[in-house]
């Protein structure tokens, strides 16, 4: 018994000199926050913050890497007790929040000489929230279609109706047309189509509701929509995949499960190192009417209003945002690059990524912002998914889910008016 | 003989239901990383790799992990049993105003949905500047277990009779060193089982692990493995290893007091 | 036994032995808990923290309107009772057969009692592995045996997904209710079936007139215990499935979570809430009648 206390005691001691870590005399230390963490992704970042402890003697940052699922959750309690946080990952779905909260510091814009070296979709996205810099993104998300060459498709389908098409022609035995997602994230997919059957109607830049204010959930085209979403999942997927979020939609694709598949530009490198090698992309399919929509999604860096070092914290900010490091970081995740300069990088021209130059030069091809600072948005990405999967099992039929979607975003719609 | 026959076999299905999950986690932990994801399935790597083991020392500094995991565990769990043999005698011992309550208060804990509390007490361990320390993780832990090993202990002592330490008590002996010296020899294999199950709670804990801890240097194993859940996929392999390391040094507290523990854990249980 | 009074020295002794139990559990449980059901009654979005006014049972009532919270609810019904079901009779199995010594009975248990040494998080990922409708070796048995002809997405259809939940939980918790069961046989005495004169009576007569009635009060709590932790940790169903697909799995917890992932703090404090009362209602009434049908054996 004694010695049993006597350990319980040298081992409170222990740990009480052992979490204490100071900091050296005169020494600046960074506390950084990221979101959409992955193995490979921290490796890269820590190696760009050691460049940046390099060229900044006497200032250290410590990055914190919380698991994905619940990332953003963490950063939004963390910034709760508003201290020991200075810089942090900022996304479309979290700026609005963390703005409201008075959590984001302002950032200079003009004043910065590396302003000028960024695309215009970057500083307009730096401002979006409120009309005040709290973000400088640092790459951008959109979606291409990824395809197998060698299972009898000619020509990547065009419209959503020949994509069902062309997978359930390839849907047999082991292999399956499309790489399906009905697990968390599926409703997006829908909304994608949803959002191309409505055609010219729709408001890009509220890109739930049409021009004429009503929801785009509250066509007839949009049952025709989610009609079609239905038939891609029943015949041309894998009936597991009424679950498939990110991770096992792309494993699909790369293990020759399935042979179309919708995703990010980061997939490109997956797929390149994959046993996959007779692929290609193509823009994503369009509406009858021969429109396609999508948001372009975003995430970048911020100081938070609280930091009791903004000027190094401002500082990482604008180091991670210049071309040089902006590129690097671009290039290792495969994302959309934020410089000027990376346009006559010929990475982001070639292979796979030619897909996206075509998407961009096409005028039908449109890029939507998303109702993400409406009070509901996260309730919604939440409950829709849900409701997907219940549509997809055959719990709720088409026009139930339509009926929910649309009040929904009718009530939205009266809230922030 | 058929009886006999009969019980055996039904003891093998249940010891093959059990082991074989088990079995196959240790497989998965030494399949190089293409034949995870191949087909046809393969129930003994085709080509044995130690990868995914050296990845956790190398890369993702398992060593330290571990060390942070067994430190939390052993201090909360001896302080948990302190408490609890304190605090189990005096229930079982003693009546006094407000006896009843506290026992109450004590069990209702166990039905109070964590996620309740865990917005604001984040903001009380920030408070206290307990986040990312493994003393706040131990503060925590002992909060969430002191119920069960004082409700428990409680139950040890009723087993024990009085007259034991009331005859210590008449050679001279003051309350507590009679407590020391004679009722709690007696009580060794409660006070194991109660000490294993607090150091398993903790070892195993990750909700509360992942809200009070982000730094690298705190990190305890559940939360390590939790980041081996990326956006991008689950890392099957190292999954597999790291569950295999993470569950050996419970297995061998376990093997080293398993004697204990069958009579320990329910005893408290049986007149509670 | 004599229980002796609350006064001087014995008192400052009682008071110093509890006083750190009572301080952790006010501290770090009851203080948040009582802080976090205070938002329940207020409007507590992350989403807009500028303002939190008091909104009375706002929250309880928008809890209460969603279907999805009542299928949830009878969800965590089938959960507990049927996990409970088959933990409790494997488990007694289990317990009966290894009563007796026979030869390797140690190296026996500690095999089949590993389980318990696993986080219910792991083992939902072990399972979550095993279960996969693609690289699953459950599939794979089955296909080989002949049993299925083709895969079965477990995980992903909803009439599956409870089902293999289930399946992973009794082999999670049989382990535990079988220690405990054990435990309790053997807290019968020898003398017992003596004084009963049943010496000669057959195996199951003994079984039902004096083993049963000696443990019952102690079955009637481990079960209420296992009842409140099978319903209060969600680990296991979160890393299996995540409450999904389409809500089949959703229990009353993981729907909280859902709360408060979604941002309402509001509203996860009433579900939070809504359980507690739940549980402790069920509690009392088990207890009232568990000791009532105990009532000629009270102490």
């Amino acid at each position: 018994m004694k010695s049993f206390l006597a350990l319980a005691a040298l081992t409170v001691l222990l740990a009480g000199c052992g979490s204490s870590s100071g900091s050296g005399p005169g020494e600046v230390r960074l506390r950084m926050v990221e979101s959409l963490t992955s193995p490979e992704r921290t490796k890269l970042l820590k190696s760009l913050l050691a460049d940046f402890e390099k060229t900044n003697p006497g200032v250290k940052v410590e990055l914190i890497s919380p698991p994905l699922d619940s990332a953003d959750q963490k950063i939004t309690q963390i910034l709760q007790t508003k201290k020991d946080l200075d810089v942090l990952e900022v996304r479309d779905h979290t700026a609005k929040s963390f703005s409201n909260n008075g959590w984001l510091g302002e950032l200079p814009t003009t004043e910065w000489s590396g302003w000028a070296g960024l695309t215009d979709l970057t500083q307009k996205k730096a401002v979006e929230v409120g009309g005040k810099p709290y973000l400088i993104p640092y790459g951008f998300y959109q979606r291409t279609l990824f395809y197998r060459t060698d299972w009898g498709l000619a020509a990547p389908p065009k419209t959503w109706q020949e994509l069902y098409e062309a997978g359930k022609k390839m849907t047999g035995g082991e292999r399956f047309g499309y790489s399906f997602r009905g697990g968390k994230g599926g409703a997006d997919y829908a909304v994608m189509m949803i959002s191309a059957y409505n055609g010219e109607a729709l408001n890009p830049d509220k890109s739930f509701y049409l021009k004429d204010k009503r929801t785009i959930f509250a066509t007839a085209e949009a049952a025709q929509a989610l009609d079609l979403f239905v038939k891609i999942f029943k015949e041309a997927s894998p009936p597991d995949s009424v679950s498939w979020a990110y991770p096992e939609m792309v494993q699909g694709f790369t293990s020759g499960v399935t042979g179309m598949l919708i995703q990010d530009p980061e997939v490109i490198k997956t797929v390149e190192e994959s046993g996959v090698k007779a692929w290609s992309t193509a823009p994503i399919p369009k509406g009858p009417t021969g429109y396609a929509y999508q948001p372009v999604g975003y995430a970048g860096w911020g100081v938070t209003s609280f930091t009791k070092h903004r000027d190094q914290a401002v500082k990482l900010v604008q180091f991670l945002s210049e071309s040089q490091q902006s590129i690097r970081f671009a290039k290792g995740n495969s994302l959309i690059p934020i410089s000027k300069q990376a346009q006559s990088d010929p990475q982001f021209s070639q292979g796979a990524w030619k897909a996206y130059l075509e998407a961009q030069q096409d005028p039908k091809q449109v890029i939507t912002i998303r109702p993400v600072d409406y009070p509901g948005w996260s309730q919604f990405l939440v409950d829709s998914d849900r409701d997907v999967q219940a549509l997809l099992t055959g719990k709720k039929s088409t026009a139930d889910v339509l009926k929910a979607w649309d009040a929904f975003w009718t009530d939205q719609a009266k809230k922030v008016s | 003989m058929v009886k006999r026959l009969a019980k055996g076999t039904v003891l093998g299905i249940w010891l093959l239901i059990t082991v074989f999950p088990l079995y196959w986690i240790v497989v998965t932990s030494l399949k190089p990383k293409a034949e995870i994801f191949s087909m046809p399935l393969k129930y003994w790597p085709a080509n044995v790799t130690f990868e995914h083991y050296a990845e956790l020392f190398e890369f993702a500094d398992f060593g330290r992990y571990l060390a942070n995991s067994l430190m939390v565990s052993l201090v909360a769990a001896a302080a948990v049993t302190v408490i609890g043999v304190l605090g189990g005698y005096t229930l079982a011992r003693f009546t006094f105003p407000g006896r009843g309550a506290l026992m109450l208060a004590f069990l209702v804990t166990q039905m109070i949905p964590l996620f309740i509390a865990l917005g604001p007490l984040y903001l009380l361990m920030s408070d206290l500047d307990l986040l990312n320390r493994l003393a706040g993780l131990m503060v925590v832990y002992v909060a969430m277990l002191v119920p069960f090993s004082t409700i428990i202990m409680r139950g040890f002592y009723e087993r024990v009779p009085v007259a034991l330490e009331e005859a210590a008590q008449v050679d001279g002996a003051s309350r507590l060193s009679a407590l020391v010296r004679v009722v709690i020899p007696v009580m060794l294999p409660g006070i194991a089982a109660t000490f294993i199950f607090a150091f398993v709670q903790c070892w195993n804990e990750l909700f509360l692990a992942i809200t009070f801890i982000d730094s690298e240097d705190a990190k305890t194993v559940p939360v390590a493995m939790n980041s081996f859940i990326t956006q991008y996929d689950i890392d099957w392999g190292s999954m597999a290893a790291a569950t295999v390391v993470s569950v050996i040094p419970t297995l061998i507290l376990f093997a080293a007091i398993r004697r204990y523990i069958v009579e320990g854990l329910t005893a408290g249980a049986v007149k509670g | 036994m004599t229980k002796r009074a609350f006064t001087g020295r014995r008192a400052a002794f009682i008071t110093l032995c509890l006083l750190p139990g009572i301080v952790f559990v006010v501290l770090f449980t009851y203080w948040p808990m009582v802080r976090g059901s205070v938002m329940a009654f207020q409007r507590y979005n992350l989403f807009d923290l500028t303002q939190t006014p008091f909104v009375g049972l706002e929250n309880f009532a928008a809890v209460l309107a969603e279907e999805r919270f009542w299928t949830s609810l009878r969800n965590t019904g089938t959960w507990v009772v049927v996990s409970l079901f088959f933990q409790f009779v494997l488990g007694f199995g289990l317990a009966l057969l290894l009563r007796r010594h026979f030869r390797g009975r140690g190296l026996y248990q500690a095999w089949v009692f590993f389980p318990w040494a696993m986080s219910g998080f792991l083992i939902g990922l072990l399972w979550r592995w095993m279960f996969n409708g693609q690289f699953g070796v459950i599939n794979d048995l089955l296909l080989k045996t002949g049993i299925i002809d083709q895969r079965i997405g477990f995980l992903s259809t909803p009439g599956w997904a409870m089902t293999s939940v289930i399946v992973a939980n009794v082999w999670y918790g049989t382990t535990f209710f079988a220690i405990m069961i054990m435990a309790a046989l053997q807290s019968v005495p020898k003398e017992l079936y003596e004084a009963a004169g049943v010496d000669g009576a057959s195996r199951l007569r003994q079984f039902w007139h004096v083993t049963l009635p000696h443990i019952r009060p102690t079955l009637a709590l481990i079960v209420l215990l296992r009842i409140i932790w099978i319903l209060n940790f969600p680990d296991l169903i979160y890393s299996m499935t995540g409450g999904g697909p389409a809500g089949s799995t959703d229990i009353v917890t993981t729907f909280l979570i859902q709360q408060v992932m979604g941002g309402d703090y509001g509203r996860a404090g009433a579900v939070g809430l809504l359980v507690l009362a739940l549980l402790l209602a069920f509690s009392i009434f088990y207890l009232n009648v568990t000791r009532s049908a105990d009532g000629e054996k009270a102490r």
